[in-house]
């Protein structure tokens, strides 16, 4: 879609242009036409003048030329007349060695006539009948000045025309980026939003907009309670599911199976699969994914419970440490993150000798996570069976933790990439990439702001 | 040690109190959060297990009015609801650890085990050792340069108290409401009867006598 500016301008510069080059045109015909009938008027009093210069003399019919004005008599003065009286014909001098032609229609020619001197002529032809002869006298005046003040007052208009086309474009702009800027507001807010600056828009709006800032509003609020609900009910779910497995489980460990090891082991082996299988599915389906735009994690915030809780988990002295840039929020949903940081960095406990690290960094296209841990690692032969089958990495270590198959789930619900690489303190590195422009949509990057 | 077991389901909670009193801890059970408050806040209890999901009153808000008053007791929290941001939260309301459910039984009595070690300030060590003493918590027996001694359960839960709590002086009250449950009758004859086992078994002087005062754990063998 163009903007909407742009479609506003290109439509009103149109309509100006047409408008106003149609309105110049036909002011301008208007006033030939005008100017061209007063003219008339002229030639034909001229006519008769000239007619009753005519007079009867010792030779006929004679054109007294001391009643002839000056004009006339001046060779390419822009008057001219042409008598013809039967055999006899009159000629102004100022017609020098032209010819007076033109249409034999009375009255003004509609089209100009060729005059000396590439002068265009307005020729006015009338018939009379005068000492029992029919004359036809024939004035023209030179039309050429008129023509090329019309043509100054029409450059004149068009630069007139243009520098008013420009003041309106330019005024036109103001107003409409005026008026359009609850729509840039409502832009940036959404651009926030996506950004997890803000988790509302702005109601304070023109009406226009109301119904839908209220709509997205609306909507980002249901999203959030229909998330909470469903963790609600998924920790429901979980509770009365979980609650009669711990039974179970303690049952299997009851003093009476002693006698039956193979029975013991099937039991805890089945439990533990549905264990494990419960918790996959829950935690997957816990996830908000990219239900909230308005979702963002605070790492100053959150990142020292999340260690303060690993150290209590982990009561065995681990220097556990954290580096990000200050002040830097991730934007995605805080559950979501605070799960996947925590399975990471829960396993990265149970193997570490003392060290785990968690490293925050933005990257040109997002962000990386990095958890490093000094302890045994995994080799190299073995690290894509390990992410292939999302086999558990924690076996050995009893207790919860789901290892690395929750944060497979998570890093490809957002479309990052997770790698096990070594790490430089001498264990396992698991690095995750997380591309910023998950979901948003285009146009609302930052950089496209004007 | 003496437990507070709060916890709604019924079957899980006798599995666990079946556990708890064969590892020695005698255990009240209580399934409505609003008598866990109540009674979690009046009772001398070592260490409290604490369900989140409770009828009457939520385990967190329990939680967080018991440490609004000033309750020390270590608390551990079990709950199904084991995502991360809940543990948090747990952590942030005052909860000393988190075990989620299911559990192994095992797992439960290791970090009762180590949650009572920390709470008196022996942090980081893998069992209880005192003076040379090293007690092992899953057999009931305790041994001293390779030499292991059998216990019997009293015995076991009398020493490991005294063990927790090395070169304090002990009234005969206080340990009887540390060793034994609410219903159990108090008798402190018992109580004299069991420290006079403990001396025959790892010598007279590892248990002081303060007349009238009480006893006091020195560990220092015959």
């Amino acid at each position: 879609m163009r903007s909407i500016q742009r479609r506003l301008s290109l439509g009103l510069l149109t309509v100006l242009l047409v408008v106003g080059l149609l309105l110049a045109q036909t002011s301008l015909w208007l006033f030939d036409l005008g100017l061209r009938s007063y003219l008339e008027t002229g030639l034909r009093n001229q006519a008769e003048t000239l007619l009753s210069s005519l007079a009867r003399g010792p030779e006929g019919v004679q054109l007294d030329q001391q009643r002839l004005a000056p004009s006339y008599q001046r060779p390419l003065s822009g008057s001219y007349f042409r008598i013809e009286a039967g055999t006899q014909l009159w000629r102004s001098r100022s017609l020098w060695d032209r010819e007076l032609l033109g249409g034999a229609a009375p009255g003004l020619q509609a089209e100009l006539g060729d005059g000396p001197q590439g002068q265009l002529l307005l020729v006015y032809r009338a018939y009379y009948r005068r000492f029992g002869q029919p004359l036809s006298i024939t004035v023209a005046k030179d039309y050429s000045p008129v023509l090329a003040s019309f043509r100054r007052l029409q450059y004149l208009g068009l630069a007139l025309g243009l520098g008013a086309l420009v003041l309106i474009f330019l005024l036109q702009r103001l107003t409409i980026r005026r008026a359009l800027r609850p729509l840039e507001q409502a832009r940036q807010q959404l651009l926030q939003l996506q950004q997890g600056q803000r988790g509302q828009l702005d109601t304070q709006v023109p009406q226009e907009l109301e119904p839908l800032v209220g709509q997205i509003n609306h909507l980002l609020t249901h999203t959030a309670e229909s998330l909470t609900r469903s963790r609600h009910a998924l920790g429901n779910l979980g509770h009365a599911l979980k609650t009669p497995l711990a039974v179970l489980l303690s049952l299997a460990a009851r003093e009476e199976l002693n006698a039956h090891p193979e029975l013991r082991a099937t039991l805890r082996e089945q439990l533990a699969q549905i264990e494990q299988r419960l918790s996959r599915e829950l935690a997957r389906a816990r996830l908000a994914g990219e239900a909230l735009p308005g979702a963002q994690f605070v790492c100053a915030e959150e990142l020292p419970g999340l260690c303060a809780t690993l150290e209590m988990i982990h009561p065995r002295g681990l220097q556990l440490s954290w580096q990000a840039p200050k002040d830097l929020r991730l934007p995605w949903e805080r559950e979501d993150l605070l799960e996947l940081l925590g399975n990471l960095l829960d396993n990265a406990c149970k193997w570490a000798h003392s060290q785990v690290r968690l490293t925050i960094a933005r990257q040109a296209a997002g962000f990386v996570l990095m958890v490093d841990d000094d302890g045994p690692g995994i080799a190299l032969a073995s690290r894509a069976a390990v992410l292939e089958r999302g086999s558990r990495l924690d076996e050995q270590v009893a207790g919860h933790g789901l290892g690395l198959g929750v944060v497979r789930d998570m890093v490809q619900v957002w479309g990052g990439r997770l790698k096990l690489l070594d790490s430089p303190l001498g264990g396992l590195r698991v690095s995750i990439e997380l591309s910023r422009a998950v979901g948003m949509p285009a146009g609302l990057t930052p950089a496209s702001a004007p | 040690m003496r437990l507070l077991l709060v916890e709604d389901h019924v079957p899980l909670a006798d599995e666990l109190l079946v556990g708890l009193t064969r590892q020695g801890y005698a255990v009240d059970w209580l399934a409505d959060g609003r008598d866990a408050l109540q009674q979690g806040a009046s009772e001398p209890y070592d260490l409290i297990i604490l369900d989140l999901g409770l009828p009457g009153k939520s385990g967190l808000e329990v939680l967080r009015e018991w440490r609004a008053g000033g309750l020390v007791t270590p608390v551990l929290v079990l709950t199904a609801r084991s995502s991360w941001a809940e543990r948090i939260e747990g952590l942030k309301t005052g909860a000393d650890d988190y075990l989620a459910k299911p559990f192994h039984p095992e797992e439960l009595q290791l970090r009762i085990q180590a949650l009572l070690r920390r709470a008196h300030g022996l942090a980081n060590q893998p069992q209880l050792q005192v003076a040379g003493w090293l007690l092992d918590e899953r057999r009931q027996c305790v041994s001293r340069n390779g030499v292991e001694v059998e216990l019997t359960a009293a015995e076991f839960a009398l020493l490991r108290y005294f063990m927790l709590h090395p070169q304090q002086l002990l009234s005969k009250s206080q340990l009887a409401e540390h060793l034994y449950d609410g219903e159990t009758e108090r008798d402190s004859n018992v109580l004299e009867v069991h420290v006079n086992r403990l001396r025959g078994k790892l010598g007279r002087e590892v248990i002081e006598t303060r007349r009238g005062q009480g006893y006091r754990f020195t560990g220092t063998p015959a």
